[in-house]
C-alpha cells in the first residue's frame, strides 16, 4: 500500500531535514520514497508512505517535522487542487458521512484573511461532510495550507498583502503533529540544572541524537563531552552514554570543590555531584549515563575496539574554547623520566591536584585523528556524528576527512554566514575491525585548518587560505 | 560510577604499560548500589565483549560473589542469570578510592564518580 503524504517541515536547519528523516526511517525500518529532485528550501515534501502508522513514527521522532497530512489534492491553483481530490474521493468518502471534524486554513509566509479562510472552507462544499465539527477533539483534522514564496526583509508589508498569489496549495488529513518538538523546550539550556557557556542548544543536540540512531540499549559516547548536552539527548531516546573531558571541571562544575576530601565536602554539606549528573538527574536519565571520565582521547585507555553503536561528539573548535591535548607546546622540553622523590613531599605527578601539561589540538588534525579513533571504537555500522566549523566560502567537500573503512552518511551546514558548522555524518563499514588505528593520510588542507585564527581575522582572507602556500607567505 | 561494565573496557595506557596492564585494582573504595532498570536485549549483546575473569575477580574485590567463575555460554543464559549479571555491572557504583595498575602501579583516583585518568608529563609518549 502507498499512502500519498505530505511533510511540513520546521522553518529551521533545512539541510538537516533529508539527513534526519533518513535517519528515523532507518531506525524504524520505514521505507521512504522520497522524490528524486527536492528543494530542501521550501518546508513543504510530498513522499509516499507505506501506512500511517510509518507516519505517526515519523513525526513522533523528527524534531523538524511539524505535521504530516495525508495529501488528497494540491497544485498551484484551487482549481488545480479540486481536480485531484475529487480524483482522490475514495480516500476521503468514508470520513464524510459521520465524522466529527475540524477544519484548518493555513499558509507559509503569509497569514490568510479570516473571511477569505471562510470562502476557501466553502470552496469544499462538494466534498458534502455531513458529521459535526469539534473543535476540541475532533476525529479528523483537515489542512488546507498555502505556501508563499519567500519575499525577504526589504520591504514592510501590508498584513494581508500578495493574498491569493501562493506557490502552492496543499489539501489533506492529518496524520500526525510533530510531538517530538516538544523536546526541545524540555531540554533548553537555560533551564538545565547544569550547562557552560558553549553548551550545544538543545535543537541541536537532538538533532545530532538522531543522526546517531539512539535506541533503547545502544551504548554512545562522546570523546569532547564538555558540559553534557549530547549525552542528555541521546539518554532521552533511550541509548546508554559515556563521555570523557580532558578538563574534568567541565564535567562537575563548581571549580576546586573537588580537590577537598570526600570527607570535607560532606562536613562543608556540599553537594558533591558532578554537574553533568545533576542534569542527567533533572531529566530522569541518570541512570543512563554510564560513566564519565577525565583523559585526552589521544591517550586514551580503551582496551579494545568495536565497543560504541555510535560515537557523538562537538570537539572544541577555539572560537570560545580551543581543543587541548597533553603534552607541552611546540619547543618546550617534555619530562620523559618521573620526578625524583627528592623530599619529603609526594612528587609532583602524585599529588592529588596535579594537572599534567597540555598543548593546542589544531582542529584539523583533531578531525581526522577523530575519523580514525571511531574507525578503531565502533562496531561496524556504528555511526560518528560530529560537528565541524567551516569557512563558508573556501570550504569544498574534500575537507571532510575521510577514512576507508567509513562511508559519508550525511554533511549538513548550520550557516552563521562567513562561517559554518558541518554536522557531518559517517558510518563504519562492515568487514573485520581494524585493530590499529590508522591514521587517515591527507595532503590536502581543508579550509576548517587554524579555524580560530581565521575566525577572529574576521575570514578576511577566506579564498587564499585555500593555497597553503599563499597562508604561509602571509605569516 | 566507575560501574563494573565501564572498569572492564579500561586498560592502563601510560607509556610502555602494554602487558599485565589489565583489569585495574580498586583501592580504597566507597560502593553505592543504585537499582537501575534492565535491559535484556543490551546485555545479551554485551555479553561477548565481557573479558570474564577480569569480571568476577573485580566483582570479588568490592565484595560481590553472585557471578559464576566460569563464563556461561550465551544460549544457557536465563532472566535469572541477567539480573544477577545487570545488578553487577550497573548497579555497583564506586563513588570514591582509586584503580591502579597491576603492572605500573599508576593509581587513577576517583573523585565523585569520575576517574582522572589524565597521564603525568613522563607517562605520554
Amino acid at each position: 500500500m502507498t499512502l500519498p503524504c505530505l511533510i511540513q517541515f520546521a522553518q529551521v536547519h533545512e539541510q538537516f531535514r533529508l539527513p534526519e528523516l533518513r535517519s528515523i526511517a532507518e531506525l524504524n525500518g520505514i521505507q521512504l520514497d522520497i522524490p528524486e529532485e527536492v528543494d530542501v528550501k521550501r518546508p513543504f515534501m510530498i513522499i509516499n508512505l507505506s501506512s500511517e502508522d510509518d507516519a505517526k513514527i515519523l513525526a513522533a521522532r523528527c524534531i523538524l517535522i511539524k505535521n504530516v497530512l495525508e495529501l488528497w489534492g494540491h497544485g498551484e491553483s484551487y482549481e488545480v487542487l479540486h481536480g485531484r481530490n475529487k480524483e482522490n474521493m475514495p480516500l476521503w468518502q468514508r470520513y464524510a458521512t459521520d465524522t466529527t471534524f475540524k477544519f484548518l486554513v493555513t499558509a507559509y509566509n503569509h497569514s490568510i484573511h479570516k473571511a477569505r479562510q471562510k470562502s476557501i472552507m466553502e470552496t469544499f462544499d462538494y466534498m458534502a461532510w455531513e458529521g459535526r465539527i469539534d473543535l476540541a477533539s475532533p476525529e479528523v483534522t483537515l489542512l488546507c495550507t498555502e505556501e508563499y514564496r519567500d519575499r525577504g526583509n526589504s520591504h514592510t508589508r501590508a498584513k494581508h498583502e500578495g493574498e491569493g498569489s501562493f506557490r502552492q496549495v496543499y489539501f489533506g488529513r492529518l496524520l500526525a503533529e510533530g510531538t517530538a518538538r516538544d523536546l526541545i523546550q524540555k531540554f533548553d539550556v537555560k533551564q538545565r540544572a547544569y550547562y557552560g557557556n558553549t553548551s550545544m542548544e538543545s535543537e541541536i543536540s537532538l538533532l545530532m541524537a538522531n543522526q546517531a540512531l539512539s535506541a533503547p540499549g545502544r551504548l554512545i559516547y562522546d570523546p569532547f563531552v564538555g558540559t553534557g548536552s549530547t549525552l542528555y539527548t541521546c539518554a532521552q531516546f533511550g541509548s546508554y552514554v559515556c563521555g570523557s573531558d580532558i578538563d574534568g571541571r567541565q564535567m562537575r562544575g563548581k571549580g576546586g570543590v573537588w580537590l577537598l576530601q570526600l570527607s570535607e565536602r560532606r562536613l562543608m554539606g556540599l553537594d558533591v555531584t558532578p554537574g553533568i549528573m545533576r542534569s542527567a538527574a533533572q531529566y530522569g536519565v541518570a541512570s543512563l549515563i554510564l560513566d564519565l571520565f577525565t583523559f585526552d582521547v589521544t591517550r586514551h585507555p580503551w582496551r579494545s575496539g568495536g565497543i560504541f553503536d555510535a560515537i557523538i561528539t562537538d570537539p572544541p573548535y577555539g572560537v570560545r574554547a580551543g581543543a587541548k591535548r597533553l603534552g607541552k607546546k611546540d619547543k618546550a622540553v617534555i619530562n620523559d623520566k618521573p620526578p625524583k622523590p627528592g623530599n619529603a613531599d609526594a612528587p609532583a605527578h602524585l599529588r592529588p591536584n596535579y594537572i599534567p601539561p597540555t598543548k593546542p589540538y589544531e582542529l584539523s588534525e583533531l578531525a581526522v585523528d577523530l575519523v580514525a579513533l571511531s574507525v578503531h571504537l565502533l562496531k561496524p555500522g556504528g555511526r560518528l556524528v560530529f560537528f565541524l566549523p567551516t569557512v563558508n566560502e573556501a570550504y569544498q567537500d574534500v575537507d571532510i576527512p575521510l577514512h576507508p573503512h567509513m562511508k559519508l552518511v550525511s554533511n549538513s551546514l548550520q550557516d552563521f554566514g562567513n562561517w559554518g558548522r558541518r554536522l557531518v555524518t559517517m558510518e563504519k563499514l562492515s568487514g573485520p575491525a581494524t585493530t590499529d588505528p590508522a591514521i587517515a593520510t591527507t595532503i590536502h588542507v581543508p579550509a576548517h585548518k587554524d579555524f580560530r585564527e581565521k575566525y577572529f581575522s574576521g575570514f578576511r582572507h577566506a579564498m587564499n587560505l585555500k593555497d597553503p602556500n599563499m597562508m604561509n607567505e602571509r605569516r | 560510577m566507575v560501574r563494573l561494565i565501564t572498569h572492564n573496557l579500561l586498560a592502563c595506557h601510560a607509556k610502555g604499560c602494554t602487558t599485565n596492564n589489565f583489569p585495574l585494582v580498586f583501592k580504597d573504595v566507597q560502593l553505592e548500589i543504585r537499582e537501575s532498570e534492565m535491559n535484556p536485549e543490551f546485555l545479551r549483546n554485551f555479553y561477548p565483549k565481557l573479558e570474564w575473569d577480569a569480571l568476577v575477580k573485580t566483582a570479588e574485590q568490592l565484595g560481590d560473589t553472585s557471578l559464576p567463575k566460569t563464563q556461561p555460554p550465551i544460549e544457557s543464559v536465563d532472566e535469572e542469570f541477567l539480573k544477577a549479571l545487570h545488578h553487577v555491572l550497573l548497579e555497583i557504583h564506586v563513588e570514591e578510592g582509586a584503580m591502579t595498575c597491576p603492572n605500573c602501579e599508576h593509581r587513577y583516583g576517583i573523585v565523585s564518580g569520575i576517574p582522572n585518568m589524565l597521564l603525568a608529563e613522563h607517562e605520554v609518549a
